[in-house]
C-alpha cells in the first residue's frame, strides 16, 4: 500500500499505514517548565559564585538574590519532576544507582546535590562567623553544579531516540546554557540593586539573549542536516512557539536596550526575556512529540546520518 | 544461557495466536476495541500491554513463489516483539536501574522498582516500550521470564501453529535462520534475509536477541533501517555542555569584571 507508492515528495521512505516508528515522549508540560525552572537556577547558582569570589562583599544583595533563585527553582523543579513520575512516591529510586549510561539518573543527581547546596547557601547566607563562611562554602558549590544544571536537559533530550532531538545533539545544549542563563539574568533584572551590580547583570543578560538567538539558528541548521526532521522548528504548535520565542528575545533585547537605564524598562524587558526562555522549552518539547509522530523522520534519520 | 526468539515471517498466516496467548499468560489489559482501517491489523503496534502485534502488510508487489489471483499483489505478515537488543536504549537510559539484563540475557523490567519516568519510552529505537496510564509504570515483553525459569517456553512460541515464532538457545536459533535463508534463496526468494541478527550489520544494537527474517526493507514492517540505542551518542552532548559550561562562566566573569572597571 505505502510501499513504492508514487508521491510528490522526493523524501518519502516506505512506511507501515504511516504509523509511527517510535513512542511520544509521555512527558507533560512539568517537564518543560523543569527545563525553564531548572535551567535558570543552575544559571543564578553560577552566576552568585562568579560574584560572590570576583565581587566578594561588594555585590551582596546581588549574591543573596542568586542564591534565593538557586534555592527555589530547584526545590520547585524537583516538585515538577517528582510530580511527573508515573509512581511519584518511588522517586528516590532515582538515586538508588549511579549510572553514568543515563542522564535521567546523572540529572537527578545533579538536582538534589545543586538543591541541597543552593537551599544551604540562601539559608546561611544572612548569619555571621562560621555559618556565613559555610553559606559561602555551598554557595560555591551549588555554583560548580549549577554548570552542568543550566544545560544537562538538552542532554537528556539529546539521548532518546527521538529524531529532531537526536539530530539537535550537538547544538541544544549550548543553546541550553544560553537560555538558561538569559533567563537567570532575566529574573535578576527584576530586582532593585545599585548601578554597577545592575550593569554586570544586563551585560551579562545580553550576551546570553545573543548566543541564544544564534544556537536557535544553529539547532535548526544541526537537525536540518537529515531533510524534514527540522520541521516541527517550522510547522505546527512547536513552530509556531519556536517563532514566538525567538520574537520575544528580540523583543526583550530591544526594549532593554532603549529602556533598560529606568526600572519599569528593565522589568518590561525581563518579563519578555522569561516568556522568551519558557516559550523555546515548550517548543522543543511539542517538537519532539511531532517529530517522534513522524516516521518519515525517524527513517530518515538514520538512513541518511552522515555518522 | 543466552535464548531468544527467531521470529520467521515468510511463515507467519496473521492467525494472532501469540498476540492473544501473550495476553492471556501476562494477564494484560485490553487497549480498546478500536477499528483501524489498515488492513487486518486492529493493533497497530506494541504498547504497554502489547507485547507482540502482529502486522499486516499489503503491497502491491508480488512475491516470489507465490501466485494470487489478483495480480500483483501480496501479503507480508509478522508478528513483532521487544528485541530484547544486546545493547539496549531502553536498559541504558533507565535511571533507577529497574531495567536489567537476566540470566537468559533478556532484557526486564522490575515492576517493584520501575518509578514510571518515561524515559525508556523515548530511548527505545524501536518503539516497543510504552508506559501504562493506569498503573504509571513501564512495560513491556519480559520474554516470559516466569515461564524460562520454571523450564518452559514463552506463550507466544507455544501458542504459533506454525513456528513462524522460534524460541531457544541463541546460537541455535542463528543456525537454523541462517540455514532457512539458504534455504528460501534456493527456492529463487532472494529477497529473505535476517535482521538484527548478527552484531557486525547492526552496530548501534550490537544486535538482537529476537531477531527476525525478513523479505522487504525493514520500514515496510515498521522496524527502523539502523537502530542505535541513544547512549551511543549522548557523549557528543555531554562535550556541548561542558563546552557550554565553560563558556557561561567566562560571560559571567567577564560581565562582572567589565562592569567593574568601566565605573
Ligand atoms: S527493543 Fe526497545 S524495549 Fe526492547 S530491549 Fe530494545 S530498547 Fe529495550
Amino acid at each position: 500500500m505505502s510501499h513504492d507508492q508514487a508521491t510528490t515528495s522526493p523524501r518519502r521512505s516506505a512506511t507501515y499505514h504511516d504509523l509511527p516508528a517510535v513512542k511520544q515522549p509521555v512527558w507533560t508540560w512539568e517537564v518543560p517548565v523543569y527545563f525553564y525552572v531548572g535551567g535558570a537556577a543552575g544559571a543564578a547558582a553560577t552566576i552568585g559564585a562568579v560574584l560572590q569570589v570576583l565581587d566578594g562583599d561588594d555585590s551582596e544583595r546581588l549574591v543573596q538574590r542568586c542564591r534565593n533563585i538557586a534555592a527555589a527553582g530547584t526545590l520547585v523543579g524537583s516538585g515538577l519532576l517528582i510530580s511527573d513520575l508515573g509512581r511519584p512516591e518511588r522517586f528516590l529510586n532515582m538515586l538508588r544507582v549511579f549510572k553514568p549510561s543515563s542522564p535521567l539518573n546523572m540529572g537527578s543527581w545533579i538536582l538534589v546535590t545543586a538543591s541541597g547546596l543552593s537551599a544551604g547557601a540562601a539559608l546561611l547566607s544572612r548569619s555571621r562567623g562560621v555559618f556565613r563562611r559555610l553559606g559561602s562554602l555551598a554557595g560555591l558549590g551549588a555554583g560548580a553544579i549549577g554548570l552542568p544544571l543550566s544545560g544537562y536537559t538538552a542532554v537528556l533530550l539529546a539521548g532518546t531516540a527521538v529524531p529532531v532531538w537526536k539530530e539537535s545533539r550537538r547544538s541544544m545544549p549550548l543553546l541550553f546554557v544560553a537560555s538558561a542563563t538569559g533567563a537567570a539574568c532575566s529574573l535578576l533584572e527584576m530586582g532593585d540593586f545599585d548601578e554597577r551590580e545592575l550593569k554586570a547583570v544586563r551585560r551579562l543578560g545580553t550576551v546570553a539573549q545573543l548566543s541564544e538567538l544564534a544556537l536557535a539558528q544553529a539547532v535548526e541548521k544541526e537537525s536540518a542536516r537529515v531533510p524534514g526532521v527540522g520541521r516541527p522548528y517550522e510547522e505546527g504548535i512547536s513552530g509556531t512557539l519556536w517563532r514566538t520565542s525567538t520574537g520575544l528575545t528580540v523583543g526583550s533585547l530591544v526594549v532593554d536596550t532603549v529602556t533598560g537605564k529606568s526600572r519599569p524598562g528593565r522589568v518590561g524587558a525581563a518579563l519578555l526575556g522569561t516568556l522568551g526562555s519558557i516559550a523555546l522549552r515548550f517548543s522543543l518539547w511539542l517538537a519532539g512529540r511531532a517529530s517522534a509522530r513522524d516516521p518519515h523522520a525517524t527513517f530518515d534519520s538514520q538512513r541518511m546520518a552522515d555518522d | 544461557m543466552a535464548t531468544g526468539f527467531f521470529t520467521d515471517t515468510t511463515v507467519c498466516i496473521g492467525c494472532k495466536a501469540c498476540e492473544v496467548a501473550c495476553k492471556q499468560w501476562n494477564q494484560l489489559p485490553d487497549d480498546g476495541f478500536s477499528f483501524t482501517g489498515t488492513s487486518y491489523d486492529n493493533t497497530g503496534d506494541l504498547g504497554a500491554s502489547t507485547w507482540r502485534h502482529v502486522a499486516f502488510i499489503e503491497r502491491p508487489v508480488p512475491l516470489t513463489g507465490q501466485t494470487t489471483g489478483l495480480g500483483d499483489l501480496s501479503w507480508l505478515m509478522m508478528s513483532d516483539v521487544c528485541k530484547h537488543c544486546v545493547k539496549a536504549g531502553c536498559l541504558e537510559a533507565c535511571p533507577t536501574g529497574s531495567i536489567i539484563r537476566t540470566e537468559f540475557d533478556s532484557v526486564f523490567v522490575q515492576p517493584d522498582i520501575c518509578n514510571g519516568c518515561g524515559y525508556c519510552v523515548s530511548a527505545c529505537p524501536f518503539g516497543v516500550i510504552d508506559r501504562r496510564p493506569d498503573d504509571g509504570r513501564a512495560w513491556k515483553c519480559t520474554l516470559c521470564y516466569d515461564r524460562q525459569r520454571e523450564g518452559m517456553t514463552p506463550a507466544c512460541a507455544q501458542a504459533c501453529p506454525t513456528e513462524s515464532i522460534m524460541f531457544g538457545e541463541l546460537e541455535d536459533l542463528k543456525q537454523r535462520a541462517r540455514s532457512r535463508v539458504e534455504e528460501l534463496h534456493d527456492r529463487g526468494m532472494g529477497e529473505a534475509y535476517l535482521y538484527g541478527a548478527d552484531a557486525s550489520e547492526q552496530p548501534g544494537t550490537q544486535g538482537l536477541n529476537a531477531f527476525f527474517l525478513l523479505v522487504d526493507e525493514p520500514e515496510v514492517y515498521n522496524l527502523p533501517p539502523a537502530p542505535s540505542a541513544p547512549v551511543n551518542h549522548i557523549s557528543e552532548s555531554w562535550r556541548s555542555l561542558a563546552l557550554g559550561a565553560i563558556a557561561l562562566l567566562a560571560a559571567t566573569a567577564a560581565s562582572v569584571l567589565s562592569s567593574k572597571g568601566g565605573r
